[in-house]
C-alpha cells in the first residue's frame, strides 16, 4: 500500500494551569467524600498505597510485572517444575496442551460468528493471554485502538525490505510472491548492507492492520503514523490456539475484501491459515513491551510451567 | 490500558483525545491524566462501597488488592449487590466525563 500523505495536527492554545486547579479541585472533592464516608477503607488504601494519583496503577502494574516474571522464568526454565510453589499447582503442558487449552477457553469466550467484543470479553481474553503466555496483551494501549481486534486475516505476499529486494532473497514461502510497490512504512533500511537480523524478523513476522479506517487518523495523522510503525501485537487463532507475536509494518486490507487484517506468508503458515481460502478469524492485540523484552515469532513453549490462575 | 478491573467500564479515551488537541508538555499531559484517572478511582471506588454491605467491604479490599486488575472483582461484586454495578459506574464515569471535557473547553485561550 502506498505511504500516507501525512496530515498536520490540529493544535490549540490551552491554559494549563487554569486547567490543573479545576481538575485538583474536582480531585479533592472526591477524595474527601470518600474519606468522609469510608474512613476505614481509605485508611486501608493509604496503608497499602493504593491512594493518590497513578498509584493504583503503580500497583496493579507492579503485580502484572512480577507475574509476568515469574511466568517467564517458569518458561525459560528447564528445571521450571523445581520453582516455586507446593507440587500440586505445578502441571504439566507440553505445546499441544496449551493451545488446546487456550482455544477451549477462547471458544466459550468469543461470539459465534465475528462480531466486535464486549469490553468484558476483551479484558477476560487479556487476562487467558496473560495466564497463558506471560505477556501483556491489551485491545487499547493508551487512548489507541484498532476498529477490530476479532475479525479475519488474510494472506499477504512478502515485503520489499530495501531497494533491489527480490523473492529469492528471502529464506521462506517464496511462493507466496513479493508485493510490487512498498508496505505502508517503506523500505525497512536503506540498503541490503543495512538489514539487521531484527529487521529481517520485522518483515518475516508482519501484520497489515486498518489504520486506514480509525476514525482519529486524519486527526492524530502523524502521531499514529509514527506510533503504528512495527507496534507489536499478538495474533491469536482461535480454531487451534496458535499464537505468534508480530508487528505492525503495512496497511490495510481494504473494507471490500470483508478482511480485517493482513499476515506475512510466515505468520499465515504458523496460525495455519495459508492452506485453503488463506484466511480465517484471529484476535489481534497489542502487545504492551515498553521494554521489548517479548520477542517477535511463535509462542510455542513445551515446557512444564505453572498455571498461574 | 486495562489494568484496573473497572477501566472497560470508564474509558477516559474521550477525554485524553480531547487533551491531545492541545500543545501540552509530555509532563504537564502525564499530571493531569494522572489526576483524571484518580478522581475516576475514587469516585468508582465510592460507588462500589455505597452498594456493597458494609461486611463484604473488608473483603472487597483485599481482593482489590491482592489483584485489582482481576475481572472476577465484577463477579463478586454482582453476587453481592442489588443494583447493576456496571451501569451504576458508566453511569458515574459518564457524568464526570461531561464536567471534566467542560472543564478542558473553558480553559482553551
Amino acid at each position: 500500500m502506498a505511504r500516507k500523505k501525512k496530515q498536520k495536527k490540529p493544535s490549540f492554545r490551552l491554559d494549563g494551569e487554569a486547567l490543573r486547579a479545576r481538575l485538583k479541585a474536582k480531585h479533592q472533592l472526591s477524595e474527601k467524600a470518600l474519606r468522609e464516608k469510608y474512613p476505614q477503607a481509605v485508611k486501608f488504601l493509604e496503608e497499602r498505597k493504593l491512594l493518590g494519583p497513578g498509584k493504583i496503577r503503580e500497583h496493579a502494574t507492579k503485580l502484572l510485572t512480577s507475574g509476568a516474571l515469574a511466568s517467564s522464568l517458569l518458561l525459560a526454565s528447564p528445571h521450571s517444575g523445581m520453582l516455586g510453589g507446593p507440587p500440586s499447582t505445578a502441571v504439566s503442558m507440553t505445546a499441544s496442551d496449551l493451545v488446546q487449552s487456550l482455544s477451549r477457553q477462547l471458544s466459550s469466550l468469543l461470539p459465534q460468528k465475528i462480531e466486535p467484543l464486549t469490553s468484558e470479553q476483551e479484558t477476560k481474553i487479556s487476562h487467558l493471554l496473560f495466564r497463558t503466555f506471560g505477556i501483556q496483551a491489551v485491545p487499547q494501549l493508551g487512548s489507541t485502538r484498532l476498529n477490530h481486534v476479532y475479525g479475519l486475516i488474510g494472506a499477504e505476499q512478502h515485503l520489499p525490505r530495501y531497494p533491489g529486494d527480490t523473492i529469492n532473497q528471502h529464506d521462506e514461502y517464496q511462493k507466496s510472491g513479493i508485493t510490487p510497490g512498498l508496505g505502508a512504512w517503506g523500505y525497512f533500511t536503506r540498503s541490503k548492507k543495512d538489514l539487521t537480523p531484527d529487521l529481517v524478523l520485522k518483515e518475516k513476522y508482519y501484520v497489515a492492520v486498518q489504520t486506514l479506517y480509525l476514525p482519529d487518523w486524519p486527526k492524530r495523522t502523524k502521531f499514529l503514523y509514527d506510533w503504528y510503525k512495527y507496534r507489536k501485537v499478538i495474533v491469536v487463532n482461535p480454531l487451534n490456539g496458535k499464537s505468534i507475536v508480530a508487528c505492525v509494518a503495512d496497511a490495510g486490507p481494504a473494507h471490500w475484501t470483508g478482511k480485517h487484517f493482513g499476515g506475512s506468508p510466515e505468520v499465515m503458515a504458523y496460525l495455519g491459515l495459508n492452506v485453503g481460502m488463506q484466511k480465517g478469524p484471529v484476535i489481534l492485540f497489542f502487545v504492551d513491551d515498553p521494554e521489548n523484552k517479548v520477542p517477535l515469532g511463535p509462542l510455542e513453549y513445551n515446557l512444564t510451567r505453572k498455571v498461574l490462575s | 490500558m486495562n489494568k484496573i478491573f473497572y477501566d472497560h467500564l470508564i474509558n477516559i479515551k474521550e477525554i485524553v483525545g480531547e487533551l491531545d488537541n492541545y500543545e501540552l508538555e509530555v509532563e504537564e499531559r502525564e499530571e493531569l491524566v494522572a489526576i483524571i484517572d484518580e478522581t475516576f478511582h475514587q469516585h468508582t471506588l465510592e460507588i462500589i462501597l455505597t452498594h456493597l454491605p458494609s461486611e463484604y467491604h473488608q473483603e472487597f479490599l483485599d481482593k482489590f488488592h491482592q489483584a485489582p486488575y482481576d475481572s472476577q472483582l465484577l463477579d463478586f461484586l454482582r453476587e453481592m449487590m442489588e443494583i447493576d454495578i456496571e451501569e451504576a459506574i458508566k453511569g458515574q464515569a459518564e457524568k464526570i466525563k461531561k464536567e471534566i471535557l467542560k472543564d478542558i473547553k473553558k480553559a482553551k485561550k
